[in-house]
């Protein structure tokens, strides 16, 4: 009896299944009703969805400008000014102050680590009596504008993955860049120009490379990549009308290639199709507000004079700064200037010089000239390299001639505008300069504090790829509370 | 079907059950979902039908545990079957409209999320229950385990859920305990007791030191309690170096049975004993403002912090505008945007000047009641402009920069009196105009770089109120110009091409000297058009302007070619390394820079230099030129042996020079460029051969000695 009667129980449940199972149908329909786009595909991250619930809270700073010194400057020669390591001038580094830390391959076999202090003389500068080197007079000039972080640090030795962790929060690649993320959170401010912009120049020191990596959008949306300024005749490429077509044809061609997508989006509806001919209008838009900017004609003499003369030479730092300063005056978010050659290894005094001489003017005269257009409140200037260089010397040393090697424990950079505590001094290093004694700060924690800045929280600002939920700056970062405003 | 519907049971039940399908499917895909504004209220019946479940769910739970055995007079399957149904629908209930109530907070805690996930596996699992309720008796353990699991999920739930709507820890926490905590109240009127030590106090001290339970005799909540002290006496002493009781107890060690707060208790952050330790030290004031404090004070910047601080700029009182009104007005060269997404303060940005209009500006009156800040930089604003400009009553910051305006109305902005910043860079104000801004009732801040005050005029601008920016004046400060660019990138010229020289900067002049003597301002020629080369020369140029230092020079030599070679070929290849840009290298006119490595050299070591130069017309020749290069260190050397052969054609020729270049005899720094010239009888000639050896044993002084020396090869030119 028993068993009959299970067996009913069971078929009972295959209808019951059955019957459930149509309900449970029932109510992912009712649900699909509720979320009308829900089976959809594509548009999910575009750029508006975003931007609505955007920045987290009140920014400090609308944009930003990163004066990037790739290949490493020097603390010792321009900001940390540490008197006993030219007292101790060609004695050993003390074991005890190395600590184990490792070496690159460019110093691992040296049987001596000389300690070698800067050449170049220090003085204090400004209400706040901040130690900056006889080689950066026009920084010292702006050193009640600016904060100077002497505690920075980063985990990784060589350029390519310090230069890209700094720029994307990770030291492997294709990772979204700073930028991209900016992009991603506010979107454009200026719907003529692009949001994330990227300008390079080069110095005669040691060089190491840039490459599109450093300004990629990652996972992103590939709207906001980095777009490359040349120097040349088409600072954006592709940007020009062919030859012998004028604006009147291109408007015309654009019109009924308008119509034409148009009408394919009116018969299937894709988005693809709407954002395609925006893409068109806005890059018809550039080819005027592009050419506007890189003009610098009609720059007056005294801007010649604050950035220096070469700042009408296109692909100079100095004419960068310049840009650098119109594209952000026009509303673009992100400007990533790249200027090369800081990478001391031999012969370091003489290529310092030579770097200083192109940076130190222009990069002083981008804050002062922020500053009396009422802008610099509202603009972030970051300016510093990937990491540091060593306090002892590699290779060659005499009385007046040393080099350095990448050094990632603790080095100096400095930031204004933007909410930033102008004429403080932050962080310190031991009496080597060796290592962090008080207030380090992380790349992380630079990036979480950039990202603050701007009214964003680097632990929201996330983006789902391959199943897991990314930020700029993973799973780290600590605002520097110290050094906000 | 029918014996469903006519069942009220089962309709129940399925109803149940299509519920939390539903609910699954919006928990999957909850990122996606916005809550339609009819469903709120719904959300909003969660507190009320919350107790169903729980009271339901929890009295069923235990009368199955209660049941010892079958046929039990305890036990009434129906009542009891009609109870758990009862749990289970309100449970599914109690879900889904705490589901839609969560989707009103965007802000997501973690007590949140377990809440949430508990609520819905309850509603999932009692639908589950209810199903399986037939198979399990309820004097069997199973039943009986069942039961006891859903009993803690459902006091779990219920404590979190408790939580969230009282606060963490509202069971522990003693009743006095009152909510009046820091953050509520504006910088500018907060009070460091009132708002800033009380509730650290009452965070961390109150509860052992409240008036129901005064550990060591010390009642904190009230300040005549705290001048009070305790038994062991009062709490601070100034004169003491550690301040007296109260933070010498702080500083002790943790493990010491006397440090405060006592082991296991949330302790004082570094900040709040700070904080603390400076206010006594200041003498306790109980009534003192925060912003009477010098901005060093630690105590200025903590307020800072905890009040809202860093994050929280001007504080706005006025309604946010229509978001879509908002929305509207944005055009591709207008952006009027909210500053961050609940704030109703807008910024304005007007860009690309051809595009401007005065009506861009009125278009915008409906939001004058939100507009803060305005930037018109670069906009061709005109004077009667600003009259539109000053009815938007709620600015705060205008930027005029390179505007047309010429100062006339600028009164007008008077009527703003929220303006505190103002920008005029670049226009044509005049000084008493700038002057009349002094009685402009808000404004902190003017800027003034580039307008047309004298520097006596700027120093008269001094106002304790305002503070004017004058940024760069560039009439004060010479510096050197920039060296002018040699354009031509050839070298080698042939026939009547001239150099160009130019500058960036408009107005300078360039001065130049053939000879290689250093240009000066006065005697140098002045440059005014392309200059022609008839023989082998340095050109050396500077570039001089009124108000600058001349500059550096720059010089570049160039080099004169009266024959073009047509063609060339190469009979042996040139090492693979160094490969230049092939035959054409050599009659290219480019010369290379002194980098082994620029690309243009043709570098052989393993064979020699053997090449043959052809012209289409018989050349009547008389000299030749071999450019090479010379780096020691890089055991780049001259070629030890040159032959140039010539004749008509290829297979006719004669040798007609052979040349042993001079080599280096010690160790050379760097890389320079050696020009080998040969020079015999003048003839026609169609068709030249160059055959250069390199050295094939470096001298006994190099350090790689013995090995072969490379040659390097960029051009060769043809007199």
């Amino acid at each position: 009896m028993e068993k009959p009667i299970f067996d009913f129980g069971m078929n009972a449940n295959r209808r019951h299944f059955l019957s459930k199972l149509s309900l449970g149908l029932g109510s992912a329909a009712l649900g699909s009703l509720l979320i009308p786009d829900i089976f959809k595909s594509g548009a999910e991250n575009s750029v508006n969805d975003i931007v609505s619930g955007l920045p987290h809270f009140a920014p400090k700073a609308k944009r930003v400008i990163y004066l990037f010194q790739n290949g490493a400057p020097s603390q010792f020669e321009l900001f940390d000014h540490k008197p006993l390591l030219n007292k101790m001038f060609g004695e050993d580094l003390p074991e005890s102050v190395r600590g184990g830390q490792r070496l690159t391959g460019m110093t691992s076999n040296q049987t001596r680590f000389p300690l070698a202090g800067s050449v170049f003389n220090f003085a204090r500068h400004g209400n706040s009596g901040t130690w900056i080197s006889e080689l950066l007079p026009h920084t010292a000039r702006i050193v009640d504008d600016i904060c100077i972080i002497k505690s920075m640090k980063t985990d990784a030795i060589n350029h390519d993955p310090a230069l890209t962790f700094f720029q994307t929060g990770a030291q492997v690649g294709n990772r979204p860049s700073m930028g991209s993320w900016l992009s991603y959170g506010l979107g454009s401010e200026n719907q003529n120009l692009p949001g994330f912009c990227v300008l390079l120049s080069r110095g005669k020191g040691n060089g190491q490379g840039v490459y599109s990596k450093l300004w990629t959008n990652g996972f992103l949306d590939s709207v906001h990549q980095g777009v490359q300024f040349s120097s040349g005749e088409n600072p954006v490429l592709y940007l020009g009308d062919p030859e012998g077509m004028d604006r009147s044809e291109r408007r015309r061609m654009l019109d009924k290639l308008a119509a034409l997508n148009q009408s394919t989006f009116n018969e299937f509806g894709d988005p693809e199709v709407t954002a395609k001919i925006q893409q068109y209008e806005m890059a018809y838009r550039m080819q005027t507000a592009v050419p506007e900017i890189t003009d610098m004609s009609k720059e007056p003499e005294s801007i010649v004079k604050m950035y220096g003369p070469e700042c009408l030479v296109p692909g100079t730092y100095a004419a960068n700064c310049l840009l650098a300063r119109k594209l952000s005056e026009q509303g673009v978010r992100f400007v990533q200037l790249y200027h090369q050659g800081w990478d001391g290894h031999a012969g370091l005094p003489k290529e310092i010089s030579g770097q200083c001489k192109d940076v130190d003017q222009a990069s002083a005269a981008l804050i002062t000239d922020l500053k009396q257009r009422g802008l610099l409140d509202e603009t972030l200037v970051i300016w510093g390299g990937e990491f540091g260089r060593t306090n002892f010397c590699q290779g060659t040393f005499t009385k007046d001639n040393y080099g350095r090697d990448h050094h990632p424990r603790a080095f100096t950079i400095w930031m204004a505008g933007g909410g930033i505590k102008p004429g403080l001094v932050y962080g310190e290093t031991d009496d080597f300069g060796y290592n962090i004694v008080k207030d380090p700060v992380h790349v992380h924690d630079l990036h979480a504090t950039i990202l603050n800045q701007l009214g964003l929280d680097h632990e929201k600002l996330v983006f789902k790829h391959q199943g897991r939920r990314y930020r700029l700056t993973d799973v780290a970062g600590s605002l520097v509370k110290g050094i906000i405003a | 079907m029918r014996h469903y519907l006519s069942d009220w049971k089962a309709i129940i039940y399925n109803l149940a059950f299509f519920l939390n399908g539903l609910l699954i499917f919006l928990l999957v895909f909850e990122s996606r979902f916005d809550v339609p504004g009819w469903m709120f209220p719904l959300g909003r019946l969660h507190p009320v039908v919350l107790h169903f479940p729980l009271v339901a769910l929890l009295i069923y739970g235990c009368w199955t545990i209660i049941v010892e055995k079958q046929g039990s007079a305890r036990w009434n399957a129906d009542l009891a079957g009609i109870l758990l149904l009862l749990g289970t629908f309100t449970a599914t209930i109690a879900a889904f409209s705490g589901f839609i109530l969560s989707k009103e907070d965007s802000e997501v805690s973690s007590t949140l999320l377990w809440h949430k996930y508990l609520g819905v596996g309850i509603s999932i699992g009692s639908v589950a229950w209810y199903g399986l309720a037939r198979y399990l008796s309820p004097w069997k353990i199973p039943a009986k385990s069942v039961s006891f699991l859903f009993i803690v999920l459902l006091l779990a739930a219920g404590h979190l859920g408790g939580n969230l709507t009282h606060g963490e820890d509202f069971l522990i926490i003693p009743s006095n305990f009152s909510e009046e905590t820091a953050g509520k109240v504006s910088f500018e009127e907060a009070q460091v007791y009132e708002n800033l030590i009380r509730p650290v106090l009452q965070q961390k001290c109150y509860s052992c030191h409240n008036a129901d339970k005064s550990k060591g005799g010390l009642q904190m909540h009230t300040a005549e309690l705290l001048l009070k002290g305790g038994k062991s006496g009062m709490l601070w002493d100034t004169t003491q170096k550690d301040l007296g009781l109260l933070l010498g107890r702080v500083h002790l060690p943790l493990d010491d049975k006397k440090h405060m707060p006592p082991r296991g208790k949330v302790q004082l952050t570094a900040e709040e004993v700070v904080l603390i330790a400076e206010w006594v030290r200041a003498g306790s004031d109980f009534k003192q403002k925060v912003r009477t404090l010098s901005p060093q004070n630690p105590v200025y910047s903590y307020a800072k912090n905890t009040l809202g601080g860093h994050r929280v700029g001007d504080i706005y009182t006025f309604e946010a505008a229509d978001a879509e009104e908002v929305r509207a007005l944005n055009t591709n060269y207008r952006v009027v945007k909210p500053y961050a997404p609940e704030s109703p303060a807008l910024f304005v940005n007007f860009y690309n000047k051809t595009a401007f209009k005065s009506s861009e500006i009125s278009d915008l009156l409906p939001l004058k009641g939100q507009i803060v800040s305005m930037d018109f930089s670069k906009m061709p604003v005109k004077d009667e402009d600003l009259k539109i400009i000053s009815q938007f009553t709620e600015l705060r910051k205008l930027l005029l920069n390179f505007t047309e305006i010429q100062g006339k109305t600028l009164p007008e902005l008077k009527k703003l009196p929220n303006l505190k910043e103002l920008a005029l860079s670049g226009t044509a104000v005049q000084i008493s105009q700038i002057k009349a801004l002094e009685s402009f009732p808000s404004l902190t801040k003017v800027y003034l770089w580039s307008t047309a005050l004298t520097t006596e005029e700027q120093q008269t601008l001094v106002n304790k109120k305002i503070r004017f920016e004058t940024g760069f004046r560039s009439d004060t400060v010479i510096i050197a110009l920039n060296p002018p660019v040699i354009e031509n990138e050839q070298q080698i010229v042939m026939g009547s091409t001239g150099v160009k020289l130019n500058h960036q900067i408009p107005g300078t002049e360039i001065r130049y000297t053939l000879d290689g003597t250093w240009p000066d301002s006065s005697k140098a020629l002045i440059y005014s058009q392309p200059i022609p080369i008839t023989k082998n020369t340095t050109i050396k140029a500077r570039a001089f302007k009124a108000g600058w230092y001349g500059s550096a020079p720059v010089d570049k030599m160039f080099i004169k070619a009266t024959y073009h070679i047509d063609s060339v070929r190469l009979i042996l290849p040139p090492d693979t390394k160094y490969k230049g840009k092939g035959p054409a290298s050599l009659t290219d006119g480019i010369k290379s820079s002194t980098e082994t490595g620029s690309g243009n050299w043709l570098g052989y070591r393993d064979t020699n230099f053997e090449s043959l130069f052809f012209f289409d017309k018989p050349a009547k020749v008389g000299s030749l030129t071999i450019s090479t290069l010379c780096n020691v260190g890089g055991s780049v050397f001259p070629p030890a042996h040159v032959e140039v052969w010539g004749g008509s054609d290829e297979h006719s020729l004669q040798l007609l020079k052979t040349i042993k270049p001079l080599l280096p005899g010690k160790m050379i720094e760097g890389s320079r460029e050696l020009l080998i010239d040969a020079n015999f009888d003048p003839q026609l000639l169609s068709c030249l051969k160059i055959i250069a050896r390199p050295l094939s044993k470096l001298p006994s002084w190099h350090p790689a000695k013995g090995k072969k020396a490379w040659v390097f090869l960029d051009e060769v030119i043809v007199n």
